[in-house]
């Protein structure tokens, strides 16, 4: 048993199923608000990192960064924060307000025809070419953690931490604040909790900008980490953000962060042990096999439907 | 009433389409795709008046290839025009090294009469996917990069030509260079599934099994962002031979494998000769020799920095190349039809193609395959982004 | 219902307070009411309502067999095939989704696997070279077996979770053709290659009858055109059978349709096999005039525009959906070009000028006012900066070429100017759907020339992304304007 490689995998796969998890959270919630499949998230997410890539070229570029590197990462992420909050809060204004009632068909292909849009513009705007973090410049990626088994080049350790205090400010903020109270009393009946005085739109953009800014951090690591930033990045790591978060049952976000995790390491599994030919292969069927087996996923609650 | 005025909108562009098909038919029709290309005229006669089409991918993640072809193209076509007093024109047609792109734009090439011959497309793959309706058309396509050596030796598709040596010797040559000058024992070679690559791969594993070397094979796919479950397998080899068409991948394996810590040589093949890869110490192989090094070019080089500013990798002479001997297959068979040639007559023309001394450095000719005759592969070392020290 | 209880007309806010009417008479004065909404459009709206579909739809047949004869030119003609597959394609979706009411984000997984099957059977990738009969039909029992394979999960999914099942399966779908090249068979010395991967399976079989085989592409054109005749028909013979009416039924109300005793689960399979049948002979027609098959001929976007038009019809009904394939598929395949790109796109301008402006009268002023807005800033302009507006536009030669060059803008280098042009002009429509009144009249002005502007800066030279842009801007527009589709029947519910 080759332990080294195994640890290997297992930071691979944590690292991805971290930004897996990120990405499913905002899909997760977003559906248990408004029972609505964001199929634009996963453009949220790439322009995140299209906006981290941005303000670290205005602030030098990966050569020669005018600012010492730890701010300018910090920078870096609160760029993409920002920017993904302030296009989910865009999309849910335009694109999916009007249609909270609409039959069921109208917001998924307003979503789905949102993607493109976006895909198209970061096409437009910043061309077919795969941009680059270029991190290797200006983080030494033999640091890190080297104990033993276990090694962790700086960006990935910086990823699993960021992701763990970002899912613990998230599950405070749901269980601990008003705003959190508001969020869960509005996923479970929409319409009794407009009764009860709680301002259904106000959580609704709030919801979309969470989700945003997990997002936009999953977009600023993800170029940290594996360097190569493309306007089709949101298709791909939407799609299996997605998976997480149906296979851990959507609209429940203790599910959509271990979705993501188990997504994540799957594919790292599968793709050391197996043949990565066939990795996407295998974490599709996984979402297929649970979808048939458990059709709310592993931590989802049973719909009950009164008729 | 919203209702009702759409209907009304979606009658009247329904007309404009239909009047605009039926008036289009006799017009001649632009094919471009990323502008840059003018349509021509009607054919004068008893004057060589026509165009070409240059497929590549002039966008994606190859378009540092693409591009330097399509400058090199251009600027053949303006000496040519110049040196000989003709007026052919260029279209340009983007494929982004997609081969269902590319037989897209080869259907658009084949409808527009004015279109004598093709430049490309760049990759092996494309190369399959546009054969059959080239072929169809008897249109001449010569490519100044796709090396996949069944292209020439299948006889598929016999109106297709290339300037460029094809893999069956590529594979000799970089396996050469890894067993004997690198001294390598275990080899992890990796293709990408495009036909380029494994194509390139089988012949070089073949190569280096027969020099005794331990060769181990893998496979990514074109859209494979993260290989780190690859590269912890691969990290303890001393060489990791990666025929792969785009240059970013590999710079994306070659970082990973550094901060795993490992000290495996890459040697790439042609498709990593461009700024996308810089790994310092790496070694990539072309099909062309640096052209600035070549005594008889240096004016044509001179001529080209001047339009259009420095060049680094070696796929755009190719294309220069390649341009050249179409346009004069073309004229010779203007000149022996009094006026307007067929396609077939180019086809014919380009197989007795002879020229002296091409920008290579070299005569151009083609062997009854479409292969030229006589080509050979060169072997860089990376020093940098765009440096390269000629090593053989 | 034990206790009768007065039913209530919903509410119609733009009609003006009519008195009470039962629920029967409400229904059926509904043709009344569509034709006093319609005003000025009132005669066109009573020929359509009283022309028989099947007139409408022998009229498109009609125009298709006269542009078959007329056109020459071989791009033309494939412009037209492309249009027909695309109405077929449309056809087959709308019974699932229109029909059904099945949310099916798969389907294109059908038509590629239609495709690849013709391949298999007609091609040099097995050796196999099944005539063109026995391969069409092969192909078309293949794809319904596999549509009755992935209609089985919606035996137990509803809605949400049914697109999202079929939506993994396309992705599996092309996963599987990209992947196919290196399949570890047991027993097969090395990886085996099914599919081709990523290079597809090039150099397919012609259609051929006997000895002769279809070569030219104007065949083609004929034996899409008869395929779309044939399916057209029997999807309309289909619709008003009792199948069609339990689809109606399913779609309406799954649940009542069940406590009617209909075999939802049957209906629903039949669905999927249809829609997937079509989908797989339109695949094989793909094949033979394409001469090849690549995975990427089967990416999301192409389902996103079988959408579109489907949703642009109506889904529902047959005529509306290919007047919606037809429209959008002519118009994608015109914006490759950038001549008439440039004419469809001004005629989208101007359409969006009426959309924009209410009520119609002040149409012509602000049509006025961008025209004399962009003289008096090119003027402005060229005197004070005259190298920023001295490009001759893409196709100066072309229509309309001349008029723009005096009209727009064009700077020397369009590219950086022309991306923060289009940002604004984004962000400037999404503030137009937020005013109301002469502040959105006065905006409209200057957004219409940032428009213009945008196109023949940085559009016009990137005809493929534009079309992508005008699909996902077109399905979130529509969409947000008319759920049900410019051609459909808005959902009443009677409560």
């Amino acid at each position: 048993m080759n332990w080294d490689f195994l640890v290997q995998q297992v930071v691979s796969g944590l690292t991805l199923g971290s930004m897996y998890a990120l990405i499913a959270l905002g899909y997760t919630m977003v559906y248990g608000i408004l029972k609505l499949l964001n199929f634009a998230h996963g453009e949220v997410y790439m322009m995140g990192a299209f906006a981290g890539l941005g303000v670290m070229t205005a602030l030098g570029g990966p050569d020669a960064p005018i600012v010492p590197v730890a701010l300018m990462v910090l920078v870096m992420f609160l760029a993409g924060m920002s920017a993904s909050a302030v296009l989910a809060m865009g999309l849910e204004r335009f694109a999916y307000r009007r249609l909270r009632n609409a039959p069921r068909i109208a917001p998924l292909i307003t979503a789905l025809g949102a993607s493109f849009f976006l895909q198209s513009t970061a096409l437009l705007l910043f061309g077919a070419r795969r941009r680059s973090y270029d991190s290797a410049e200006f983080i030494d990626l033999r640091g890190g953690i080297h104990w033993g088994p276990l090694n962790a080049s700086p960006t990935r350790l910086l990823t699993i931490s960021t992701t763990v205090t970002l899912m613990v400010l998230l599950t405070l903020l749901v269980s601990r604040t008003r705003l959190g109270k508001a969020m869960r009393a509005v996923s479970f009946d929409r319409e009794a909790a407009a009764m009860m005085g709680i301002d259904v739109d106000r959580v609704i953009v709030a919801t979309f900008a969470i989700g945003g800014i997990l997002a936009g951090a999953a977009g600023v690591m993800f170029g940290l980490v594996y360097f190569s930033v493309y306007h089709l990045m949101g298709f791909t790591a939407g799609l299996k953000g997605f998976t997480a978060a149906v296979v851990g049952g959507i609209g429940n976000i203790p599910g959509a962060m271990l979705g993501g995790l188990l997504i994540g390491l799957a594919e790292s599994f599968s793709a050391a042990y197996v043949s990565s030919t066939f990795m996407d292969l295998i974490v599709f069927s996984i979402l297929i096999v649970v979808m048939l087996a458990r059709p709310t996923g592993l931590l989802g609650r049973a719909d009950i439907k009164k008729v | 009433m919203k209702k009702h005025y759409l209907a009304a909108l979606l009658a009247l562009v329904l007309s404009l389409a239909i009047a605009a098909a039926g008036c289009g038919g006799d017009d001649e029709e632009s094919s471009g795709t990323t502008g840059g290309g003018t349509s021509s005229g009607p054919a004068q006669a008893a004057s060589c008046t026509g165009s070409i089409a240059a497929m590549g991918p002039y966008t994606g993640d190859a378009a540092s290839i693409g591009q330097e072809q399509l400058d090199f193209t251009k600027y053949a076509v303006e000496k040519f025009n110049e040196d000989n007093g003709t007026d052919f024109k260029l279209e340009e047609v983007d494929t982004q090294l997609d081969p269902a792109q590319a037989s897209t734009g080869a259907q658009r090439v084949v409808s527009n009469d004015d279109i004598l011959g093709v430049l490309g497309p760049a990759g092996s793959q494309e190369v399959d996917a546009v054969g059959p309706i080239f072929t169809r058309e008897n249109l001449a396509f010569i490519s100044p990069s796709a090396t996949d050596t069944k292209l020439t030796e299948s006889g598929k598709y016999p109106t297709f030509f290339r300037d460029v040596p094809n893999d069956a010797a590529q594979g000799p040559t970089d396996a050469e260079f890894i067993a004997d000058t690198l001294g390598a024992k275990t080899v992890w070679v990796i293709d990408d599934q495009s036909s380029y690559s494994t194509g390139l791969a089988e012949s070089t594993t073949t190569a280096l099994e027969d020099a005794g070397v331990t060769v181990k094979r893998e496979s990514i796919s074109q859209k494979t962002t993260d290989f780190s479950a690859l590269v912890s397998r691969v990290k303890d080899a001393d060489v990791a031979f990666l025929p792969w068409q785009l240059g970013s991948q590999a710079q994306t394996f070659g970082n990973q494998l550094a901060e795993q810590g490992s000290d495996a040589v890459i040697v790439g093949s042609d498709g990593l000769f461009t700024e996308d890869f810089s790994i310092k110490d790496s070694y990539v192989s072309s099909f062309a020799p640096d052209i600035k090094g070549i005594e008889s070019s240096q004016e044509l080089v001179q001529g080209y920095e001047a339009e259009f500013g420095k060049f680094s990798s070696t796929f755009g002479p190719p294309a220069y190349a390649a341009t050249n001997a179409l346009l004069t297959a073309i004229k010779q068979a203007c000149d022996d039809a009094g006026g307007s040639p067929a396609r077939e007559d180019i086809v014919d023309a380009m197989t007795n193609v002879d020229i002296e001394q091409s920008i290579l450095g070299g005569p151009l000719k083609f062997d009854e395959n479409g292969d030229p005759e006589g080509a050979k592969f060169y072997i860089f070392k990376v020093l940098g982004k765009g440096k390269y020290e000629l090593q053989s | 219902m034990t206790e009768p209880t007065e039913p209530q007309a919903p509410k119609d806010e733009r009609a003006p307070a009519a008195p009470k009417v039962g629920v029967d008479e409400w229904v059926a004065q509904y043709e009344r009411r569509r034709q006093e909404r319609a005003g000025p459009f009132a005669p066109l709206v009573r020929v359509w309502d009283l022309t028989p579909r099947p007139a409408w739809m022998a009229a498109v047949v009609l125009l298709a067999v006269v542009y078959g004869i007329f056109a020459t030119n071989s791009g033309d003609l494939r412009i037209g095939i492309n249009t027909i597959l695309f109405a077929l394609l449309a056809l087959g979706l709308n019974v699932v989704v229109g029909w059904a009411g099945l949310l099916d984000l798969g389907y294109i997984a059908f038509y590629g696997f239609g495709a690849y099957v013709y391949a298999f059977v007609a091609s040099e990738k097995f050796g196999v070279h099944l005539p063109t009969p026995a391969a069409v039909g092969v192909v078309i029992a293949a794809t319904a077996l596999l549509g009755l394979l992935l209609g089985l999960p919606s035996w137990r999914l509803l809605g949400d979770y049914l697109a999202i099942v079929t939506l993994f399966f396309a992705q599996i779908f092309l996963v599987v053709t990209t992947n196919g090249n290196r399949i570890n068979v047991p027993g097969h010395d090395g990886p085996a290659d099914i599919t081709g991967g990523p290079n597809g399976i090039p150099g397919v079989d012609a259609f051929g009858l006997g000895s002769t085989e279809a070569v030219e592409v104007k065949t083609y054109y004929w034996i899409a055109l008869g395929a779309f005749v044939l399916v057209a028909a029997a999807l309309y013979l289909l619709n008003d059978s009792r199948t069609g009416r339990a689809w109606r039924a399913l779609r309406e109300d799954p649940l009542a349709a069940e406590a009617m005793t209909m075999p939802v689960n049957r209906l629903k399979l039949l669905a999927f096999m249809f829609g997937a049948a079509t989908a797989g002979l339109t695949g094989s027609i793909f094949a033979a005039v394409q001469i090849g098959v690549f995975p990427q001929n089967f990416e999301l976007f192409l389902l996103i525009t079988i959408y579109a038009m489907v949703i642009l019809g109506g889904a529902g009904s047959i005529g509306g959906v290919v007047i919606g394939a037809v429209t959008i598929g002519v118009t994608l395949e015109i914006l490759r070009d950038a001549d008439w790109g440039r004419i469809i796109f001004y005629v989208l301008l101007v359409s969006a000028v009426f959309v924009i402006v209410r009520p119609w009268r002040h149409v012509p002023w602000v049509v006025a006012a961008v025209v004399v807005f962009g003289v008096l800033l090119n003027q402005i302009a060229g005197a004070v900066w005259p190298r920023g507006v001295g490009r001759t536009p893409l196709g100066a030669d072309g229509p309309l070429g001349g008029l723009v060059d005096d009209w727009v803008l064009l700077p020397e280098r369009p590219g950086t100017i022309g991306s923060i042009a289009f940002v604004l002009l984004v962000l400037g429509a999404l503030a137009l759907t937020l005013s109301r009144g002469w502040p959105r009249v006065a905006g409209a002005v200057p957004l219409l020339y940032l428009g213009a502007f945008v196109w023949e800066n940085k559009l016009i030279f990137q005809p493929s992304v534009t079309r992508f842009l005008l699909v996902g801007a077109l399905l979130v527009f529509v969409m947000n304007l008319r759920p049900q589709g410019l051609m459909g029947t808005a959902r009443v519910e009677i409560v």
